[in-house]
């Protein structure tokens, strides 16, 4: 078959133009008369390719490189300086969304104004008009002027008219992140279908993942020349290695490791391999509603040796910069997030995401684990594999063969509590996996006085094998982990992890506790815990707070029917505590609850609660509280202080932790409790699991 | 391939420029359309405005000349009566904002629309020949009002010389299209044209026969012995149009070779020179836009 583009040594030269055209001076008709040269720049120099019909291409280069010239020229909204173009069928292109609408025009008017300009007739836009209209989900408004949409809608009309006129070659020019996420879905399935009916796609983008899924083959410009016409994986690897920007690029070299940063993106290579996907690691900032990407940054590396560099970017709109220390260092790759800014800044919330090759398809971290799912054709959003936990401190990913890269090992080292991290499969066009380390308080506020801030520590090693990765979980689980029948009970920093026969009943911050001093809480989860030793039936686990002189001693051991945990109090010096709870945390499949003077079933959680919700109303001390759901082992949580009975109270989380929670209570008689330096029972839990209620 | 559309090398082919036009007049229709629409939507009269604007303008420019400025028209016989005065003004202002209403826009046409030309590949054409067509259609409207003031001022219709009227309007038609081509294309390089047609055409009113007779401009230079400058006169394509849709509308004459020879040159000369012009750098308009 002919192919449908044909491009041959096509050169496009501009002539230079500095702002205006003058009679006399550089480039003036004086100069004109006189024969004299003006200044000239190659947009292209000597392109040439053909793609066939039905064939996905993309074509890939640095900001200025000639992409958009490239794609002008196959619109035809311009032509070659020399060299010839060949364009068989009718071109659409997304360059010209909804050019020549006019606002004073209704959306009917409009759409056959524009389908004309795009070169349909009146009796074949009559024929896809319900179409267009059904696709935009403009509905009643399509009788409305286009000055009354909102700029959603505005694009959403406009592509929608492209989108349907029928294009035999279709061009689409960065423009796939117009509307809310809803219609770029849409889009993305239009897109889809066009392929399937064979139409030809020409596809500009720095979003390299979408041009791996997206495209068959792709072209590499490079300062108006073409540098590579490959294989998408090829031409990606090719690009990542060579091209950029040169201040925001830098290559690393560790034995088979290999880092590349450039410009707000790192990739990772093992043994020549990808070990990262094609859009990397990156990191994100949402600010006055808009995500500015590290990729939009302004790079330079700062500080370069073979194996380490510090790069930073300057996220102008947001007042901040990014300060990125990368080391390859013992086989593993190191990653230091930080900010910097001059003045203080109010961020709304932030994400570190890692995309990792669909070949690794099981995912671990802690000592939890599970398979991700395909990606298929209809996933269009992100399909988290895991809730948003508190931050784990290693987590794995293991292949589904063995590849030169078997396993990956993460580690960090979080200096943000508030930190969550969880597991995502892609969409279908990005298909990858998605490892996203966010901060995102409910308030949306994310304060950073003037200053660094170090966001995070990171540890990348894919140097692992399969058995070294499920060794080194067993162990280090292990030694944490309590197993009284079918409860299992994982001690992790501060908090206790409880699953039954497998399945997880805790979640967030599972088994926790926390103490008031001076009206702060101070959470076992904030403390330092480094010491464990081994006792009978179980262990003891030692965490010290940073700021207040008060370490906890957490002894857990197994009973016949559950877990028994006895907390102790090392102070160091005389200290008054005006509250202490421990509390644990469940999923929100847990229904009803009982304490032993009331019960009820759990509400549901709201959209809007910021704030946890008290669920019981009385706060008599008693044995415990329950909570039972359908299909889950009905939980009895007991807290005591010696002998003495404890009030239980019954909460739901706000909507983000979205938890039930049942907490045992220490109120002291009096306004607190002062405690002398010195080793002091605080009080006895006990928790226990069975199906007998049911 | 069948339907194969239009691709860029097709915008310098001469040969294709007429089915390019038959192939666009669908979105030629639609662009004069939009732009009328647009002009009107919020208004509450809508379209009426199309018809009273011009009549106001009659009216005001009428009052003035004849009645102010007491001008002096030759009637049918002897001096003009007031209601003879305000048709000869009116038939001269009619032609005279077509042709520079439809020049001034179309000039400023390509560089208007550099949006749309920019990104999208269509006959460029179609874009300054919607705004000729815009000024077309206020000309109709226009005609239509001075027939009826026509027929009221002077109580009979006009002659069957009428039937030369199109032919006329032809010879403009022609001539400002060309014209309109040429200065929008050299205005997208540079904008310098503009300002000169700009120019031009507040020379050209006064230049040109509205609110006085070439007869007064004969006797005038023939008494001051500079009767080479009243050739020079009529070098104005204009003088000879609008003298010559006097002459058939009020005075029922079939204007004479002499007098539409130049002018029909003239629009032929426009026309050529400016579809070449155009066609030649049709496909590289967006580059210097």
């Amino acid at each position: 078959m002919d192919p449908v583009i044909e491009i041959d040594q096509v050169t496009k030269t501009y002539r230079a133009r500095t702002g205006t055209r003058v009679l006399l001076g550089k480039g003036g008709l004086a100069e004109k008369i006189s024969g004299k040269k003006h200044d000239t720049f190659h947009a292209l120099e000597n392109v040439s390719f053909t793609v066939d019909p039905g064939e996905s291409l993309g074509i890939i280069g640095a900001n200025g490189s000639g992409k958009s010239t490239l794609l002008k020229l196959i619109a035809g909204v311009t032509v070659p300086s020399q060299g010839t173009i060949n364009v068989r069928g009718r071109v659409a292109s997304l360059l010209e969304l909804g050019a020549g609408f006019h606002p004073m025009l209704t959306g009917r008017e409009n759409v056959y104004l524009n389908a004309g300009i795009l070169g349909m007739r009146h009796k074949q836009v009559d024929a896809v008009f319900d179409e267009i209209v059904e696709f935009s989900g403009i509905g009643r408004f399509i009788d409305q002027p286009v000055d009354t949409y909102s700029s959603g809608m505005y694009v959403r009309i406009a592509f929608s008219v492209a989108a349907y006129t029928n294009p035999d070659i279709f061009l689409i020019d960065e423009v796939l992140s117009v509307g809310d996420e809803e219609f770029q879905r849409r889009c993305r399935r239009r897109i889809g279908e066009l392929m399937d009916q064979g139409k030809t796609v020409v596809f500009v983008s720095h979003d390299l993942g979408i041009v791996n899924t997206l495209c068959e083959r792709v072209i590499l410009l490079s300062q108006g020349k073409m540098l590579l016409r490959e294989t998408t994986s090829k031409a990606i690897d090719f690009y990542l290695r060579q091209i950029g920007e040169e201040k925001g690029l830098c290559t690393m070299v560790h034995g088979p490791m290999e880092a590349i940063v450039c410009n707000g993106r790192i990739s990772i290579f093992y043994n020549e391999e990808e070990v990262t996907s094609a859009s990397g690691l990156q990191f994100q900032v949402f600010y006055m509603g808009h995500w500015q990407n590290s990729q939009d940054a302004d790079w330079s590396i700062t500080d370069k040796t073979e194996t380490s560099c510090t790069a930073e970017g300057i996220l102008a709109k947001v007042g901040i910069t990014l300060v990125w220390k990368i080391t390859l260092e013992n086989g593993k790759f190191h990653w230091d997030l930080a900010l910097r800014n001059e003045q203080s800044v109010s961020i709304n919330k932030y994400e570190i995401n890692m995309f990792f090759p669909t070949r690794f398809n099981q995912w671990m971290y802690d000592d939890t684990n599970g398979m991700f799912q395909d990606i298929l054709p209809d996933d269009t959003n992100y399909l988290a594999a895991t809730s948003p936990e508190l931050l784990f401190e290693t987590a794995s990913l293991l292949a589904n063969d063995e590849g030169l890269c078997a396993a990956i090992g993460l580690e960090t080292e979080n200096q943000r509590p508030m930190c969550r991290a969880s597991w995502h499969n892609t969409d279908f066009m990005t298909g990858c996996r998605a490892l996203r380390i966010e901060e995102s308080p409910m308030d949306g506020v994310i304060a950073f006085e003037p200053g660094t801030h170090t966001l995070i520590n990171m540890a990348l090693d894919p140097t692992l094998s399969r058995e070294e990765v499920q060794n080194k979980l067993g162990i280090d689980s292990s030694r944490y982990t309590i197993e009284s029948g079918p409860l299992r009970s994982r001690f992790d920093r501060g908090k206790i992890r409880l699953t039954h026969d497998g399945v997880q009943l805790t979640s967030m911050l599972h088994f926790y506790t926390s103490m008031l001093v001076n009206n702060v809480w101070y959470d076992s989860i904030n403390f330092r815990w480094d010491q464990i030793e081994p006792i009978d039936r179980g262990f003891r686990v030692a965490g010290t707070s940073r700021r207040i002189p008060i370490t906890q001693i957490w002894e857990l051991t197994s009973t016949d029917n559950g877990l028994h945990i006895d907390i102790f109090l090392d102070i160091d010096e005389k200290i008054d505590i005006q509250e202490y709870h421990s509390s644990i945390l469940l999923s929100p499949d847990y229904t009803q609850w009982k304490t032993d003077h009331e019960s009820g079933s759990f509400p549901t959680i709201d959209t809007s609660s910021n704030d946890w919700s008290h669920v019981s109303t009385k706060y008599e001390p008693g044995q415990s509280a329950i909570a039972t759901g359908p299909s889950l082992p009905t939980l009895t949580f007991s807290g005591k202080f010696q002998d003495e009975m404890l009030p239980h109270t019954i909460l739901n989380t706000n909507f983000q932790q979205a938890s039930r929670v049942l907490q045992a209570l220490r109120l002291p008689t009096h306004s607190m409790f002062t405690l002398d330096t010195g080793r002091h029972l605080y009080m006895n839990v006990d928790i226990m699991t069975s199906y007998e209620n049911d | 391939m069948s339907n194969s559309f239009y691709t860029n090398a097709h915008q310098s082919q001469l040969r294709r420029l007429i089915p390019d036009l038959i192939r666009s007049r669908e979105l030629l229709r639609d662009l004069v359309w939009k732009d009328i629409r647009v002009r009107y939507r919020y208004a509450v009269m809508g379209f009426l405005w199309a018809v009273l604007e011009p009549l106001f303008m009659m009216i005001v420019l009428t009052f003035v000349f004849s009645v102010v400025f007491q001008l002096r028209f030759q009637g049918i016989n002897g001096d003009a009566s007031s209601g003879e005065t305000a048709v000869i003004i009116l038939t001269g202002l009619i032609a005279w904002q077509f042709f520079a209403t439809a020049l001034a826009s179309a000039t400023s046409s390509l560089t208007d629309n550099r949006a749309l030309i920019t990104k999208v590949n269509f006959p460029r054409e179609v874009i300054p020949l919607s705004t000729v067509g815009i000024a077309l259609v206020n000309f109709a409207i226009g005609s239509c009002l001075l027939l009826i003031v026509y027929t009221l001022l002077l109580g009979k219709l006009p002659g069957a010389t009428i039937i030369w009227l199109p032919a006329i309007f032809a010879i403009q038609f022609v001539l400002v299209t060309g014209l309109g081509m040429l200065f929008s294309c050299m205005n997208a390089a540079f904008r310098d044209v503009g300002y000169m047609v700009n120019a031009s055409l507040l020379f050209g009113f006064y230049a040109t026969p509205i609110f006085y007779q070439t007869t007064l401009v004969q006797t005038e230079l023939s008494n001051r012995g500079w009767d080479i400058l009243y050739t020079l006169y009529f070098l104005n394509p204009m003088a000879g149009i609008v003298t010559a849709y006097r002459e058939i509308l009020f005075y029922n004459q079939v204007p004479s070779w002499q007098l539409l020879a130049w002018p029909i040159l003239s629009a032929i000369l426009a026309l050529t020179v400016g579809t070449i012009y155009f066609r030649k750098h049709a496909p590289t308009l967006s580059d210097i836009l």
